[in-house]
């Protein structure tokens, strides 16, 4: 693992003296982890939570546990370690809040990539929020994150065959809605 | 192995990136076979999301740096806690036991004697009820202009809230007296144990238009006229009312024949100095023969 260029920069802006200081393994793994790791738990969880304050405060929560456990967590599972808090933690928040999803919403036009044509990701994205959060959970780890049935049966606590029959279920959903709208579009 | 019937579970599977590389190969070739397949694994291929990048606001505060491990001086740490007090735990030894049962015993005792004596007040009280005044127009003040040579008094009867006035003749010299009777709640004594508790209020004051004829032998007058015209007053309510009257029989100590009472026995007087004296010859005599 490398600190990469950006955050060795950002910490040189915020600490000019970071460069000479000598930090322990566990805190620069740690520093590397946020780096690397943050944007994409951020991009999971507000997806699906679609509110930009609650899935700021579950991945500061899910480093938090990180950093108290570090000392437990093994480098390499320190990715889907945090995905697994902050899934369970989402979890958690969409059950406090009765599956109320906020007005907040994640304004993905601005931020994304191109995905073919602009109508063909409105109604897949259409289609995927009319899925319910573990559906929806499990296509973003399989497609964001690209994680194997066996890492996202990890991280949701299901059995591979259980990941492999919901994933299914879902992109069958989604495949239906496409086929559907298509025709109605023709 | 791919068919007509599980292909859509294996494209999936392909999309997923799930598959082994025979069976990738499998499904490349089972595409080729129909184009229908192969449309149908291209919409499978629109179903998978492509990642949009997306960077987290303020994750410059997820960073630890060294400063953060400054950990605090324990013995300081622990006195930012709120202490606990240390919790007591009462044994209930025979002796606790015991003197609790006491306790609730003599309190139980206490309770009942004190409800035994309420009782007894409130059946007092309410004997009383009919007997006792009404002090409600007690405490009004009332002037009045008298004519010449008379004197108000006001009684204040048992079940007769209001208060009777009586005008008696005065044989005063001052004239055009103007009286103020203020009929308090004075209590008086001997006139209230006459009539069998019945308050008998009276205060009369006397003001006169001059001020140099306040103490004269006619107020003297007054005072005597209003004490025996309160006599006849308290013999008419003494008609009216059943007097029940209490009475206290003398004793004579140096009786000889007279019985003495310890609580609810009665025991005879000669008997009893009998056996003191008896006892007290005892007593003595040991006391000699100890001597001896």
């Amino acid at each position: 693992m490398t600190v990469t260029f950006r955050s060795r920069a950002r910490l040189m802006l915020i600490e000019p003296s970071f460069i000479h200081e000598q930090l322990s393994m566990t805190d620069l793994e740690f520093n590397i982890c946020v780096d690397d790791y943050s944007d994409g738990v951020y991009r999971f969880i507000l997806k699906i939570s679609k509110n930009k304050e609650d899935a700021r405060d579950i991945v500061q929560t899910a480093f938090e546990k990180l950093w108290v456990h570090r000392e437990k967590v093994e480098t390499l599972k320190a990715k889907s370690y945090l995905f697994t808090v902050a899934y369970h933690l989402m979890i958690d928040q969409l059950r406090k809040e009765n599956k109320i999803v906020m007005t907040d919403s994640f304004d993905e036009n601005a931020n994304a990539i191109t995905q073919g044509s602009s109508e063909l990701k409105q109604l897949l994205l259409a289609a995927i929020n009319n899925l319910n959060p573990t559906q929806k959970s499990l296509i973003l780890l399989k497609d964001y994150e690209g994680y194997s049935y066996q890492e996202i049966g990890e991280i949701m606590q299901l059995s591979e065959s259980q990941v492999k029959v919901y994933l299914h279920r879902a992109r069958l959903i989604l495949k239906n809605k496409l086929t559907h709208l298509e025709k109605m579009s023709a | 192995m791919i068919n007509e019937n599980n292909y859509e579970t294996f494209f999936m599977s392909y999309i997923d990136n799930e598959l082994k590389a025979t069976e990738r190969a499998a499904v490349e070739a089972f595409v080729l076979t129909e184009p229908k397949y192969a449309a149908a694994l291209a919409l499978f291929e629109k179903t998978k999301l492509q990642a949009p990048s997306v960077e987290m606001e303020d994750k410059i505060f997820l960073y630890r740096f060294p400063e953060m491990q400054a950990k605090l001086d324990p013995d300081f740490k622990s006195s930012l806690y709120k202490k606990e007090a240390p919790i007591r735990k009462i044994i209930f030894t025979p002796t606790i036991i015991r003197a609790s049962f006491a306790i609730a015993a003599l309190l139980i005792l206490f309770i009942g004697i004190q409800l035994f004596k309420t009782n007894t007040v409130i059946k007092e009280k309410a004997s009383d009820v009919s007997t006792n005044i009404s002090s409600t127009n007690s405490k009004q003040t009332k002037h009045v202009i008298l004519p010449k040579n008379t004197l108000e008094v006001s009684v204040n009867k048992k079940n007769n809230s209001s208060a009777v006035l009586i005008s008696l003749p005065i044989n005063n010299t001052n004239n055009n007296l103007v009286k103020s009777v203020t009929s308090t709640q004075a209590s008086f004594e001997d006139q209230a144990t006459a009539t069998n508790n019945m308050n008998t209020s009276i205060i009369k004051t006397t003001e006169g238009l001059s001020q140099d004829s306040r103490v004269t032998e006619g107020q003297k007058k007054e005072s005597q006229i209003s004490s025996s015209s309160m006599q006849t007053m308290a013999s008419e309510e003494e008609k009216a009312v059943p007097v029940i009257s209490t009475t206290y029989k003398e004793i004579d100590t140096e009786a000889e024949d007279r019985t003495i009472n310890i609580g609810m026995l009665e025991i005879d007087g000669a008997a009893f100095r009998g056996i003191t004296r008896r006892v007290s010859a005892l007593l003595k005599r040991n006391k000699i023969e100890k001597e001896k």
